[in-house]
């Protein structure tokens, strides 16, 4: 049986692979919620921390652009109808992207890149690498899918930083390669700028 | 495995008296070459070991009741009897020590359980042997400066081509197509079942064939992947796959992104790419790019020059090069000085490229305009298009065409003679001194697609 793992056993393996991503914050109330929004410096994110949700936007779990308090509060009451425990961590700014990995039957660990999002099943701007996946094959394919121009900095976009893109996927690979219960993972979206590159949401399944 | 294809003696297990039998068909084509007649048929010179418990004689031939009656050594074995039999027979093969066998019989994993357990005992019993094992349900294997050991229609031209097919009767119309347009190959595999050899095997094999120079492949399923990307990689010779079946298997319900997008044709894509494996999309394209890239053996840049005697034609290159994202050079201001200078030109040419010649044009300035293209230095191959117009010379057309070629080694021409009856004499001469051409202007972009470096 397939199973989710835990934001916790997640960021474990994060910071194993040393994939880099912003700390989440696991709040049981409102005014909790409030404070840690506070502490981190608005915008925030909250979303809902749930086993059996895998994907959390199309049931209305995620909330960003939180800007002030009444933002979180207004969150907090529409999430917990989905879920007791509710996450919450800083807002980065930047282009969506996606990393991933399945265990195909015939050639083993395979990994994804993509434009990231809500949309990636809809545009399937994805390429492909069997893995353990080399540095120059990873520029592969990040050059190879159709949006690289929006990477580069297309349309006013701010050009990001390619050699944490490259970075992310050679520890994927790493991570595909090492951890052999793991039966897919999807890092999504990484969001990335000129200066980082942080998985702000991962889903690992066992 | 040099022993499957390059056998001092053979044994067919199944021999058989029956007319249209498979097993009367292995027997004609090692004797003959062929059932079907052909030119190219040539019959095995060495020794034949017939097997058939039933009868003493097939097709004039002595037949054995058993394997091991037989004195000589022998080293291929063909086996093409029932399934449920095969397994005795295989004892048979190890006990007389053969050094490789071909299973034709279907039945097996292909089939239903009670098959996949015969095949998987012969396979672990001849691993145990190390003994070679092609098939089982396959078609045989051709090489065609030895030996027809298969039941395909006849022998196909020799060549430098290896065809590897996981379809055996894909395999025997390809045959019958070689045959009509002389195309060549120096092995043909079917490789069935592939319980133990499989294509990762014969991609090593053929890497190291000295007849061989490509390899072209029809696959529809990788039973290593891994094995497979490990033997390509190391190939140096160019490999190039049609890929059959492409939707996508079953999907989990539980699943991630990634799981829902890598369909199982995307990942092959990818991993042929990874091991620079040339991926093609049908049959015809499959082996017109495995004999451009056994012709021309080393790749240029992308950056190419078009010449044309009908401007309509040059723009359906250019449009297919755009799609195919083939860059054509600007022409240079010594290349058009050059063609002013020349004499031959007419005074509407285009002076871009693609170069349009204009209608009239005789050889002479073909032959001007190959010489002006090719000297430009970011011009690193060229496809010369000629239409025919009441004055076009396609015989002549040819021999410039041969000549600039000579003096310009290392930059491909693509020649397109479009037409038919008039336009053969022009072909035939291009054809005997290997110049590729082909009759639309798509295929010879596809052709120069293929020589361009990744």
């Amino acid at each position: 049986m397939v199973k989710q793992l835990s934001i916790f056993e997640s960021e474990k393996l994060l910071r194993k692979y040393k994939i880099p991503h912003p700390k989440s914050y696991l709040t049981k109330s409102e005014s909790e919620a409030i404070s840690q929004a506070k502490k981190l410096g608005f915008p925030v994110v909250m979303k809902v921390h749930s086993e059996n949700i895998i994907h959390k936007t199309d049931k209305g779990g995620v909330k960003i652009n939180l800007l002030n308090e009444k933002d979180v509060e207004e969150a907090y009451s529409k999430l917990k109808k989905l879920s007791k425990e509710i996450l919450i961590q800083k807002q980065i700014q930047g282009t969506f992207i996606f990393v991933g990995m399945k265990r195909d039957p015939t050639f083993g660990p395979v990994i994804a890149f993509g434009i990231g999002g809500i949309f990636i099943e809809i545009l399937k701007d994805v390429s492909f690498k069997i893995a353990p996946v080399s540095k120059d094959e990873a520029l592969d394919m990040i050059e190879s899918i159709k949006s690289y121009s929006i990477l580069q900095g297309a349309r006013g976009q701010e050009k990001i930083n390619i050699k944490n893109l490259i970075k992310i996927i050679l520890q994927a690979s790493k991570l595909a390669m090492g951890e052999k219960d793991i039966k897919e993972f999807d890092f999504n979206p990484i969001i990335i700028n000129s200066k980082e590159a942080k998985a702000v949401d991962a889903r690992f399944l066992k | 495995m040099n022993k499957i294809f390059n056998p001092d003696s053979i044994a067919i297990i199944g021999a058989s008296r029956k007319p249209n039998s498979v097993g009367q068909g292995l027997v004609k084509n090692l004797i003959h070459g062929g059932v079907f007649t052909s030119r190219y048929n040539k019959p095995y010179k060495s020794k034949i070991f017939l097997i058939n418990p039933n009868t003493n004689n097939v097709l004039g031939l002595k037949s054995y009741k058993n394997i091991l009656t037989i004195k000589n050594k022998i080293d291929l074995v063909i086996i093409a009897i029932p399934a449920k039999f095969v397994p005795s027979a295989v004892r048979d093969c190890i006990k007389k020590k053969v050094k490789g066998i071909i299973i034709i019989s279907a039945g097996f994993s292909e089939n239903n359980p009670e098959g996949k357990k015969l095949q998987e005992e012969i396979s672990k019993s001849l691993k145990k042997a190390r003994i070679p094992l092609i098939g089982p349900n396959c078609l045989g294997i051709i090489n065609t400066s030895k030996v027809n050991a298969s039941f395909a229609p006849a022998t196909p031209p020799k060549g430098n081509i290896a065809f590897v097919s996981q379809s055996g009767a894909l395999a025997d119309s390809v045959i019958d197509w070689a045959i009509s347009n002389n195309y060549g190959f120096s092995k043909l595999i079917s490789v069935g079942n592939s319980a133990n050899l499989d294509v990762g095997d014969f991609i090593e094999y053929l890497s190291k064939d000295k007849e061989t120079k490509a390899i072209a492949m029809y696959i529809e399923s990788l039973s290593d992947g891994r094995k497979f990307m490990k033997a390509a990689k190391k190939c140096k010779k160019p490999i190039i796959v049609l890929k059959g079946g492409k939707t996508s298997e079953g999907k989990s319900a539980i699943s991630s992104h990634t799981g829902t997008l890598a369909g199982s044709y995307r990942i092959y894509e990818a991993a042929f790419k990874q091991c620079g494996v040339k991926l093609v999309t049908n049959v015809e394209e499959l082996f017109e790019t495995a004999q451009i890239l056994a012709t021309i053996s080393y790749r240029i840049q992308n950056s190419i020059g078009i010449i044309t005697n009908g401007g309509g034609c040059g723009v359906l290159a250019a449009d297919h090069c755009e799609s195919l994202n083939i860059k054509l050079a600007k022409l240079s201001k010594h290349t058009i000085d050059k063609l002013n200078r020349s004499g031959k030109m007419h005074p509407a040419y285009s002076k871009n490229n693609p170069l349009d010649l204009v209608g009239d044009a005789l050889s002479e300035r073909y032959e001007a305009a190959l010489d002006a293209m090719l000297s430009q230095s970011n011009i690193h191959g060229l496809i010369v298009i000629e239409t025919l117009q009441t004055m076009t010379e396609p015989v002549n057309n040819a021999k410039v065409i041969i000549k600039a070629q000579k003096k310009y080694p290392k930059k491909p021409i693509i020649a397109v003679f479009m037409g038919g009856t008039f336009t053969r004499p022009g072909v035939n001469y291009l054809d005997i001194h290997k110049i590729p051409n082909f009759p639309y202007p798509e295929k010879a972009v596809l052709a120069i697609k293929a020589l361009i470096k990744a």
